[in-house]
This record gives C-alpha cells, sequence and structure tokens, in this order.
C-alpha cells in the first residue's frame, strides 16, 4: 500500500484496511454522497447510461478476476451473461421465485457453465483457451437461439421487474440505487477476493502457472475457481441487465461485446481494482460521445461515407484498444496511480 | 444418395479454402508467436476491398485481382510494422488482445466504407454447373479447390527451396539462433504477416465468389479457420492441410444431416463444437507440437 508520507500502522487491522487516512474515508464519503444523490441531478438518459455503466462494471470486473488476475483469457464474457440473464428471467418470470434468488441462481449457473467451459483450460493456455471461450460464446449463444421452447422465439419479452420484499423496481432512479448498490458489493468483494489466498493464489497462476504448481498450488482447483467467480459476477451481471432493461434476445449478447469486455480491461488496467471501472466508464463515455457527436458530424461534412455513423464507434474501440496497448499497457489505473503519488509528493517532484 | 455425394464434393472444396486462410494463421504463429484473431476480418475486409476493385471501380479482373493482392501486402505490412512490431516480447494476452482492437478496427472500417450488408463479386469464373455422377456441383466450388491447392504446391515449394522460407522456417525453429545467424527477424514477422494477409484476400476472394460477400458470414469464416488450425495444430502446416477438409465436411455434412435431428443453424457452430472436443481430447491437434516447458 503507498501511504502518504508519515502514516504508519501500529496493527494487523490498520495495515490490511482498503480506506486507511482520513482523507481516504473523507473522499470515499464524498464519492459515496455523490452517487447516491446522483438520480437528483442526471437525466433519464444519463441515469440509462449509468445504470449501463454499472451493469457492464460488475460483468468486466468478474473478468477482471479471471483474466487479469488469473491469466485465463476469456473472450466468451457477453455469453456467459446471457446465460445469467436468461436464468434470472426465466426463474424468475416462468417459476415465480423471489428476484433475490434469480439473481444468485443465475451467478451459480452461470457460474456452473463457466466452469465447463474453463475445463480445457487445466491442459491448455494462451489462444487455445482464448479459442475454446470463443466457441464457448458461440455455442451458448446458439443453444439460446435455438431452445425456443424455454428461451421465446424471439427472445422473452415480458421480463418481470425486479422486486426485493415489496418493493418493486421499475423506474429509472430505483433501478439505479439496485444497480448501484450491486455494483459496490460487487467491486467490495472482488477487491478482497483479490488479497485472500484465493486472489493471491491467481496471481502466482498468472505469472507462472508452472511454478506455482511446484509451489504447491491447486492449479485444478484455482483456475476452475477463477472461472466460477468471474462467471458467477456475469451471470449477476446479465441478471441485472436482463431485470431492468425487461427485454432480452440474443442480440443483447454479441461476440462483439466480448472483445469489448477485453478492451476495457486493458484500457483501464489488468489486474487492478480500478481498472474495470477506469475502463468500463472509458468505453461508454466514448460510445455516447461518438452517438451524439457522429450524426452531427454527418450533417456537418455531407460528403462524409454514408456509413460513418455506424462504423466509427467499432473503428475508434479498435484503435484505442491498440493505442492503449502500445502506449500504456497498464491502463488508465497505472495513470491514476502515478496522479496519487505525484499529488502525494507536491510540491516536491519526488 | 446423391445429396451425400454434393455433401463430400462442396465440403472438401470449402474444407480447402478454409485450410488456406488457416494456413496464414500458421504462418504467422510460427514465425513470430503472434495468435491472430482478427483473420476473420482481415478475410471481410479484403472481399470488400475487391468488391470494391472490380464491381464499384469495375477493374477487370487481370487489373483488379492482382490490386488486391498488391493492397494485402501493404496492409500485413503495416499491420506488423504498426501494432506488432512495438508489442514484440510483450505478454501473450497483449499479443492477442491488439489483433482483438485490429478486428474491431477493420470491421469498423469496412462498416464506414461499406455500408451495406450484402453485395455480389461479378462472376469470377464459368456460371454453369458441372455433373459429377449424381450430384450438380457450382463450378466455384471446384475453381476455389483448384486455386487453393496450386497455392498449397506453391508455398510449400517456397518454404522448401526459397532462401526466405528457409529462413522462416528457422525463425520458426530459434528465433535466437536465426537473429545469431544474421538474419532480420523483424523482416521475417513482416514477411508472414504480408503472407497472412495475402492467404487472407485470396481466401475471402473464393469463399465470396462462391456465395456473396457478406458481413458475418465472412467473419465467421476466419473462425471457421481457428477451428482448422485448433484440429490441425497449430503450428502444423500438414496440420492445416488436413483439418481443412476434416472441417468443411463436418460442417457440410452436419448441415445435411444433423439439422433435421438438432435445431436450425447447427451448421455454423459445428466447427466450435469440434474445437471443444478437440480442446478436451487433444488440445494440441492432430500435428501439433506439445512443448514441454520449463520454469
Amino acid at each position: 500500500m503507498d501511504l502518504p508520507a508519515g502514516t504508519r500502522n501500529y496493527n494487523y487491522a490498520e495495515d490490511m484496511a482498503i480506506f486507511r487516512t482520513r482523507t481516504h474515508w473523507f473522499l470515499l464519503i464524498a464519492l459515496l454522497i455523490i452517487l447516491f444523490t446522483a438520480p437528483l441531478w442526471f437525466g433519464d438518459h444519463w441515469l440509462g447510461i449509468a445504470n449501463r455503466i454499472g451493469i457492464t462494471i460488475i460483468a468486466v470486473t468478474g473478468l477482471n478476476l479471471l483474466t487479469g488476475y488469473c491469466g485465463q483469457l476469456s473472450i466468451g464474457h457477453a455469453g456467459f451473461m446471457a446465460v445469467g440473464a436468461y436464468t434470472s428471467a426465466l426463474l424468475v418470470g416462468k417459476a415465480g421465485l423471489p428476484f433475490i434468488v434469480g439473481l444468485f441462481g443465475a451467478g451459480v449457473v452461470a457460474g456452473l457453465v463457466g466452469i465447463l467451459f474453463g475445463i480445457p483450460s487445466l491442459r491448455v493456455k494462451g489462444f487455445y483457451l482464448a479459442i475454446s471461450t470463443i466457441a464457448a460464446h458461440f455455442i451458448i449463444i446458439w443453444v439460446i437461439e435455438h431452445w425456443t421452447s424455454l428461451t421465446g422465439p424471439n427472445g422473452i419479452m415480458d421480463v418481470e421487474p425486479a422486486s426485493i420484499g415489496g418493493l418493486v423496481i421499475k423506474t429509472p432512479t430505483t433501478e439505479f440505487y439496485l444497480i448501484l448498490i450491486i455494483t459496490i458489493l460487487a467491486i467490495f468483494a472482488a477487491k478482497n477476493i483479490a488479497r485472500t489466498r484465493v486472489g493471491r493464489a491467481f496471481v502466482a497462476i498468472r505469472d507462472n502457472d508452472l511454478a506455482a504448481e511446484v509451489m504447491g498450488i491447486n492449479i485444478f482447483r484455482y483456475k476452475l475457481t477463477a472461472f466460477f467467480i468471474g462467471c458467477f459476477f456475469a451471470g449477476i451481471a446479465g441478471s441485472l441487465l436482463a431485470h431492468t432493461s425487461r427485454v432480452i434476445s440474443p442480440d443483447y449478447f454479441q461476440f462483439k461485446d466480448s472483445i469489448l469486455f477485453i478492451g476495457m480491461i486493458i484500457i483501464g488496467g489488468l489486474g487492478t481494482t480500478t481498472g474495470p471501472i477506469f475502463g468500463v466508464i472509458f468505453i461508454r463515455l466514448l460510445d455516447e460521445f461518438v452517438t451524439q457527436l457522429s450524426p452531427a458530424l454527418q450533417t456537418a461534412f455531407p460528403n462524409l461515407l454514408p456509413g460513418f455513423t455506424s462504423g466509427i464507434a467499432p473503428m475508434l474501440f479498435g484503435l484505442v484498444i491498440i493505442l492503449f496497448l502500445i502506449f500504456e499497457p497498464r491502463g488508465l489505473a497505472h495513470r491514476w496511480q502515478l496522479f496519487k503519488a505525484a499529488y502525494r509528493y507536491w510540491p516536491f517532484s519526488y | 444418395m446423391n445429396e451425400l455425394l454434393q455433401y463430400v464434393i462442396t465440403g472438401l472444396a470449402l474444407g480447402v479454402v478454409y485450410a488456406l486462410i488457416a494456413l496464414g494463421f500458421v504462418v504467422v504463429w510460427k514465425s513470430s508467436g503472434v495468435a491472430n484473431l482478427a483473420l476473420g476480418q482481415l478475410v471481410l475486409f479484403s472481399s470488400w476491398f475487391a468488391y470494391g476493385m472490380l464491381s464499384q471501380a469495375g477493374l477487370p479482373v487481370w487489373v483488379g485481382i492482382p490490386l488486391v493482392i498488391v493492397f494485402a501486402l501493404i496492409l500485413g505490412w503495416a499491420i506488423e510494422r504498426f501494432t506488432l512490431r512495438p508489442l514484440i516480447a510483450q505478454p501473450i494476452l497483449s499479443l492477442i488482445a491488439v489483433t482483438l482492437g485490429l478486428a474491431y478496427f477493420f470491421e469498423g472500417l469496412v462498416g464506414i466504407i461499406w455500408p451495406k450488408s450484402v453485395a455480389s463479386l461479378p462472376p469470377l469464373f464459368p456460371q454453369e454447373p458441372v455433373h459429377i455422377g449424381t450430384a450438380v456441383i457450382k463450378q466455384e466450388f471446384l475453381w476455389a479447390a483448384v486455386i487453393s491447392l496450386v497455392l498449397f504446391g506453391l508455398l510449400t515449394l517456397f518454404f522448401r527451396y526459397h532462401k526466405m522460407g528457409i529462413a522462416m522456417r528457422a525463425a520458426a525453429d530459434d528465433q535466437k539462433a536465426v537473429q545469431a545467424c544474421g538474419i532480420p527477424v523483424t523482416k521475417i514477422f513482416s514477411q508472414s504477416w504480408m503472407f497472412a494477409c495475402v492467404l487472407a484476400a485470396v481466401g475471402g476472394i473464393l469463399v465470396s465468389s462462391i456465395g456473396n460477400i457478406s458481413k458475418a458470414p465472412l467473419v465467421e469464416t476466419g473462425l471457421q479457420a481457428f477451428s482448422v488450425v485448433i484440429l490441425g495444430g497449430l503450428d502444423s502446416f500438414l496440420g492445416a492441410i488436413i483439418a481443412g477438409p476434416i472441417i468443411g465436411l463436418a460442417e457440410t455434412l452436419g448441415g445435411g444431416y444433423l439439422t433435421k435431428l438438432t435445431w436450425e443453424g447447427i451448421k455454423e457452430v459445428i466447427p466450435f463444437i469440434i474445437i471443444i472436443i478437440v480442446m478436451f481430447v487433444k488440445p494440441f491437434g492432430l500435428f501439433g507440437e506439445k512443448r514441454i516447458e520449463r520454469i
């Protein structure tokens, strides 16, 4: 932990604290106040974007545990999200179970599917695993598309709104609070998983799996645990997506999204807690910026090519991913660390 | 029974084209250890470029096709020079992710330049179908197979006898030793990418002359090429050449016979199911080399 100069830890609790100094607590509380009052000064449009950002942060946090900490590349995360979304929609809609059960059921089922497709990771890694998760994505989506007796011909059009106790969560504001709370819990859980025994085993496996095995880490167990946890988060995210958008179809979970999730953790910073948050916000805001700006550009410059509006976003995403990999492979989280260090040492340069 | 013959012939022909595209992957993987996940998008981009040259600009075939090849060479050089060279010696995750970035980039670029979703190339080959036994086959399939096989032959000769081909094989074997012998490894990397792009371009033109030029299906052609490399083994030319027709056959036969038993569209996921089965049973493929790692 990098602490301000002069801060010393006198016991283990202090040493393990995430928020250590008074400034930390002050900033945290300020941030929470801003977040929890956000519906007051966000319009519905921005609230919708914030909801999407929150859901994506949950999924990408899971992917970060799997790929960033454990080093198991998964390019099928949108597929696992779809499993969660459909599980939850069916559990709540058809089986009539409460939303909380649907939420956790979604996580568990997505996690189990993740374990199934994660089994090859025990023998292969790198590109082989990437390909098998791509295959997982396409197989999952194909099953969902064609198992119409369960998943409906064009997706599920009338997903029940989420409800906790007697409270039905239907408006953007209540949805925002639901997603915000679960996102905070997810980030907190991920942070703590990453610094426990499990998380450190993940990091050891990422850095060198053979060495980790020699050190006595049960690779079989921990790799599958990583898949389960990563896909559990994706399932939760999928469930929230299903119950807030109220309509799900296979189109919501495209292969492109799986790639974009990888892009998000790279832009944010692999293997950091703040990375997914930065990455998701960056990409989603870029997306929003482009969708707002490109029609204007199209009218301002009529001789632009006709496909400009639809094609510019993916092109920019690709470019941003490539540029980050070349110029800042440690992502925005690293920049944030540098900024914090500079702030602490100010006005001394080192 | 005549369906069977039909499926077998079209499957073999398609499979040979997949193998051709897969070969582009294997060349890059062997020489530089980069897994090119943008294969499908390269196929997409060069097919649409061919459409732009042949249909939109109206160039005759003998000008247009060489232009596409030259363009593919430039594209391969540019990809290697500007995105992969700065990442030499980075972890494999970065190398895979950068090709994913490229994939996104090219898909967007194609969307900007050619917004329509389907188009067709002017006929490159004679149109009348051929009768083989009881089967009626579009002539494009046969031409595609023949062209691919000829290219295989040329490539084999190139890798066996040409100085550059030998250098590329040497680089695949041991990069450091090759560098110590005074062979510029970066040049080999860039050539392997040029190869990959040209093979993707030729494969793309052949596939799109059989059907239409489209968006998603062409990307899937690239994904099918992945199943070819996985089945054949990542670092094996022979594996790609043998696995290609197997995947093609599985696709047409499975599409023909399994659709009634299971759900629609099984054709598209058969390659992926094969990938998963291979991963479980023989993860390094039929002819892949199982590397023994050291700490």
